[in-house]
């Protein structure tokens, strides 16, 4: 290395930290709030009207692609005690654990504008959204009302009902569920469903309460419901009814275009996956009905809350109202298609207007208003009510897709739940 | 043999642009690019500020990687070359620094950064990376097997300070291996994700943080990803071309 | 080192000061932390701690877990580690001896400035159970498909792969780097003896290179022991972290389902100072042992 090398690398280092020290200066007079999401919310439009509307306000997006690492920088920033936005999004299987540390977050009935109440939202997802003590922690956003999917040339293949109404009988209950899937299976030899856990997820939501009992007591070995799920989703996986493709996995993607199995649980945002999945080639053989095994249920979703760290609550409270009124939900749902959970925007023209030609032209926005409806009560879920989900009964059921005997993935499940409610 | 090394290790790289270069959602039928990649580009400039992203990268991974070679071939030289009390022990706490896992440092030093005052800015990523035990420990290495002690000695002889010894001997001789730190700690710090993502605010972001932004919405657009994976690494292929003959051609420089 | 020069000044701790000034910052400081952290029952977000003492490194010693992920680190420093060394050095020689456009030899350093976001969707494609391009070659040929992920050797072996993929070439460049800074006159003298090219580069420039294969090996071995990006990105479930039965999960994994999905800090402090201890030992051996051999 020549001096002249060895002068630029210190200029760079000094430069470097210098106009690293100087970053960007807040305009002068203003707050400044900061909007933590992640995925897509459909928020870019309508922030510059908010801010239009209040100039004395300027609001920033941070946004993060996935839900993983969001939630990660979300509880480590929390833990820190420091650098979270004033408005930040937490999903719904995360929510458990937003909750149960809800003395970190403003209760957003003390904070919140009064004319916000509970009748904006589905009461489900109002429910949902407050903490033990009566705090609420969430404006509810959208919602994920699950109805089934399912192949239509498949199941004519299978001399199986096939057109939306008729097909309502094999989606009635579990037991027809899987009833229909070993006729399947046993006409057709293919999968019936993606994946063990995609379906004992849809089965454990629909129970009145999650992995905890309302004491925050571990329930898992000795709530009968929840191992009786259990062995009836590893028995039907075991007779070959789960084509045991994780959701997500690039497989999973190649399992939609190869036809690998017939239904998919199917929350309002599963449409477009599975219109991007199994691509044009596959049009018009997806068909979606309304209605779905055990009742109703709900998958995804998030809300927004303001934690104790925002210098701003009354601002970002009042910020998270609005973003969360029927209004802007409406406006979200159009440019993403997520699905609103104020009882104003289901009734809205343009969400029952909505027709979708993938699926043999459903008027899928009246089908998800009418499945959102059918929800039951929230149920309640304990500190780590996420975490086990996804971490702890997924890889358990996945387990036994792989080979392991169903008594073992059972053991399993119990053990990572245990370390996990501790 | 070479050749099958060069194409194994190119062959990601080829799939990467080749899914980078179709329509969105097209199916993987044939091991051939499409002719989407500029469609896919300018998607990838019109979500994600890019261009932001890569001013900050930067400059960030420019100050760590000159940062790590400045210091690391002054620490590497003293702990080779020159003769001091409590050297190797010294030395033991680098090699031993190599040795802590980086996942739990989080934490503790996003507090620090915080009561600093420094979180979110792009001080948080630079200032933790200005040093690594890898940088010292390959330059003390290097320096054994490169600068003869004679010589060392004999700059000595000739009235050198420490300081004229390390400028005169070791810094014509090390360039190779301080070429290739720099080009390693640029990369490394090109492709940094966690820290970052959990150290940088909304109006900081680096390289990975907005190509992870690509992955928004209910499932992945490979083409969009690819793309925006295949346009980031054309800066680092700059650095290679730049620093790579320093490298290489190390011998002949010895004074 | 007998001829270091000897210098009775400060100088050579303003050589070191910058280092260990930002070093004690950004490592220490997080290790001790660390170290009081393994003495507490503590949860990422709880306000009053208890303190347990060595309670957490009890634990530790009879857990499962911990140590199939002991037994699955060792396969994968076992399966990354001595490949790369061997093929590190060939490829090194092969280069050295080869005089293309020095430019371009740096193009082997490539796999590891790939973006990770890429390299999990690439290797993802490769490695699919039933829908992955390794598999259809293997059908192509007559052999039976891999479940890459739920077989623990083969999950092994893939990730091997890809570790090797993304390192190899950077262990070749250092050893290349060092090849040509060596003195060529002992060289000249074996070629005048008339030593064959495979003797004069065992007998002659093999020890020459050794403080930078000792770089190599200790570095490889530390980075394996650490292993963690490549069998994370590899997991197919995004939930599971090394397998659905932790059959390809590290200690690194472990520790980090114990720190953010567990949310025991306490414990996944405890797993990383035994983890530090270990790596720290084994590299401080590794680094005698061969510098013995050295002299």
């Amino acid at each position: 290395m020549h001096r002249r090398v060895w002068k630029c690398l210190v200029i760079v280092v000094v430069a470097a930290l210098f106009s690293a020290s100087c970053g960007t200066g807040a305009a002068q007079g203003r707050i400044t709030l900061t909007v933590a999401t992640f995925s897509e919310f459909g928020y870019d439009e309508l922030i510059p009207e908010y801010e239009a509307a209040h100039p004395g306000i300027r609001v920033v997006q941070e946004r993060t692609g996935q839900g993983g690492p969001y939630h990660d920088q979300l509880f480590t920033r929390l833990g820190a005690g420091s650098g979270l936005g004033d408005v930040v999004a937490v999903e719904e299987g995360h929510l458990s654990d937003v909750l149960a540390q809800a003395r970190l977050f403003n209760d957003l009935t003390e904070i919140g504008p009064a004319d916000v109440k509970a009748d904006r939202w589905l009461d489900w997802k109002y429910q949902a959204g407050r903490a033990r003590n009566g705090a609420l922690i969430g404006y509810g956003t959208d919602i994920g009302p699950l109805a089934m999917c399912y192949r239509r040339d498949l199941l004519d293949a299978a001399g199986l009902p096939s057109d939306p109404e008729s097909v309502k009988s094999l989606f009635a209950t579990w037991d027809s569920y899987f009833a229909a899937g070993d006729t399947f299976h046993a006409r057709t030899g293919k999968a019936w469903f993606d994946s063990d856990s995609q379906i004992f997820n849809a089965m454990q939501n629909q129970l009145p309460t999650g992995y905890f009992d309302t004491d925050d007591r571990l329930v898992i070995d000795t709530e009968p419901a929840i191992r009786h799920n259990w062995d009836a989703v590893t028995a039907a996986g075991a007779r070959g009814q789960s084509a045991g493709l994780t959701a997500f996995s690039t497989d999973w993607d190649a399992g939609f275009a190869a036809g690998a199995f017939a239904t998919k649980t199917c929350p309002s945002w599963m449409l477009g996956v599975i219109k991007a999945k199994a691509g044009a080639d596959n049009a018009g053989k997806w068909a979606v009905t309304d209605a779905f095994p055990g009742g109703g249920g709900n998958w995804g979703g998030s809300y927004l809350a303001v934690p104790k760290q925002s210098k701003h609550p009354r601002e970002a409270a009042e910020l998270a109202a609005w973003l969360t009124a029927p209004q802007q939900q409406i406006r979200a749902f159009a440019k993403t298609g997520n699905f609103p959970s104020q009882t104003a925007a289901l009734d809205s023209p343009e969400l029952l207007g909505t027709v979708d030609a993938y699926f043999g032209g459903t008027r899928t926005g009246e089908l998800f208003a009418a499945r959102a409806r059918q929800v039951g009560k929230a149920q309640y879920k304990g500190p780590g009510d996420g975490r086990i989900q996804e971490n702890v009964m997924a890889p358990a059921l996945h387990a036994v897709e792989q080979g392991e005997p169903p008594e073992q993935g059972w053991q399993q499940a119990v053990e990572g739940a245990r370390r996990i409610a501790r | 043999m070479l050749a099958g090394f060069v194409a194994g290790s190119l062959f990601p790289f080829y799939w990467a642009f080749t899914v980078g270069s179709r329509e969105p959602g097209a199916r993987v039928s044939t091991p051939l690019p499409g002719g989407h990649f500029l469609a896919n580009a300018r998607r990838v400039f019109d979500t994600v500020p890019f261009w932001q992203a890569l001013g900050n990268s930067v400059l960030v991974s420019a100050a760590v990687a000159a940062s790590t070679v400045v210091f690391a071939t002054l620490a590497g030289f003293a702990f080779a070359r020159l003769r001091f009390p409590g050297r190797d022990r010294l030395f033991g706490i680098v090699v031993a620094g190599l040795a802590v896992p980086t996942q739990l440092g989080i934490i503790p030093l996003y507090r620090a950064m915080a009561d600093l005052g420094w979180a979110g800015g792009l001080q948080a990523v630079i200032v933790p990376n200005l040093v690594t035990a890898l940088g010292v420990f390959l330059m003390r290495q290097y320096t054994v097997s490169a600068v003869p002690a004679e010589l060392v000695e004999a700059a000595r002889v000739d009235g050198c300070s420490p300081w004229g010894a390390f400028r005169h001997v070791c810094v014509p001789a090390v360039g190779p291996a301080a070429a290739f730190l720099g080009v390693f700690t640029f990369m490394t710090s090109w492709n940094d994700f966690l820290w970052p993502l959990v150290a940088l605010d909304a109006d900081h972001p680096t390289i990975p943080l907005v190509l992870e932004r690509l992955q928004s919405g209910h499932y992945v657009d490979y083409s969009l990803v690819l793309a925006g994976t295949t346009l980031a690494t054309i800066p680092v292929l700059i650095v290679f071309v730049a620093f790579g003959r320093r490298i290489t051609t190390g011998i002949g420089q010895l004074p | 080192m007998t001829m270091s020069v000897s210098m009775r000044s400060r100088a050579p701790y303003l050589f070191i000061l910058p280092f260990f000034a930002v070093f004690g910052f950004v490592v220490v400081y997080p290790l001790i932390y660390n170290g009081y952290l393994a003495l507490f029952d503590w949860d990422l977000l709880d306000d009053s701690p208890a303190f347990v003492g060595f309670g957490n490194y009890a634990a530790l010693l009879t857990d499962e877990r911990f140590g199939r992920a002991v037994v699955n680190t060792l396969s994968l420093v076992a399966l990354t580690t001595v490949p790369q060394l061997v093929i590190a050095i060939g490829l090194a020689a092969l280069l050295d001896t080869r005089r293309i456009a020095s430019r371009w030899e740096i193009g082997i350093l490539l796999p590891c400035a790939m973006s990770l976001v890429a390299v999990a969707i690439v290797f993802a494609n490769l490695f699919g159970p039933r829908f992955g391009l390794v598999n259809d070659a293997l059908t192509a040929v007559g052999l039976d498909p891999v479940d890459w992920q739920a077989d623990r050797f083969a999950a092994h072996l893939a990730i091997a792969s890809m570790v090797d993929w993304r390192w190899t070439g950077y262990n070749a460049l250092i050893v290349l780097a060092a090849l040509r800074a060596v003195p060529r006159e002992p060289h000249e003298a074996a070629l005048l003896d008339g030593a064959g090219p495979m003797r004069r580069f065992t007998s002659v420039t093999l020890p020459l290179l050794r403080p930078t294969l000792v770089f190599v090996a200790v570095t490889s071995t530390v980075g394996g022991l650490q292993i963690f990006t490549e069998p994370k990105l590899f997991d197919m479930l995004p939930g599971a972290n090394g397998g659905a039965r932790g059959q390809f999960q590290t200690v690194t994994l472990y520790l980090y389902q114990a720190a953010f999905e567990d949310r025991h800090l306490g414990y996944a402090a405890a797993i990383a100072c035994v983890l530090f201890v270990v790596i720290g030992l084994l590299a401080w051996v590794n680094y005698r042992v061969t510098r013995a051999l050295a002299r």
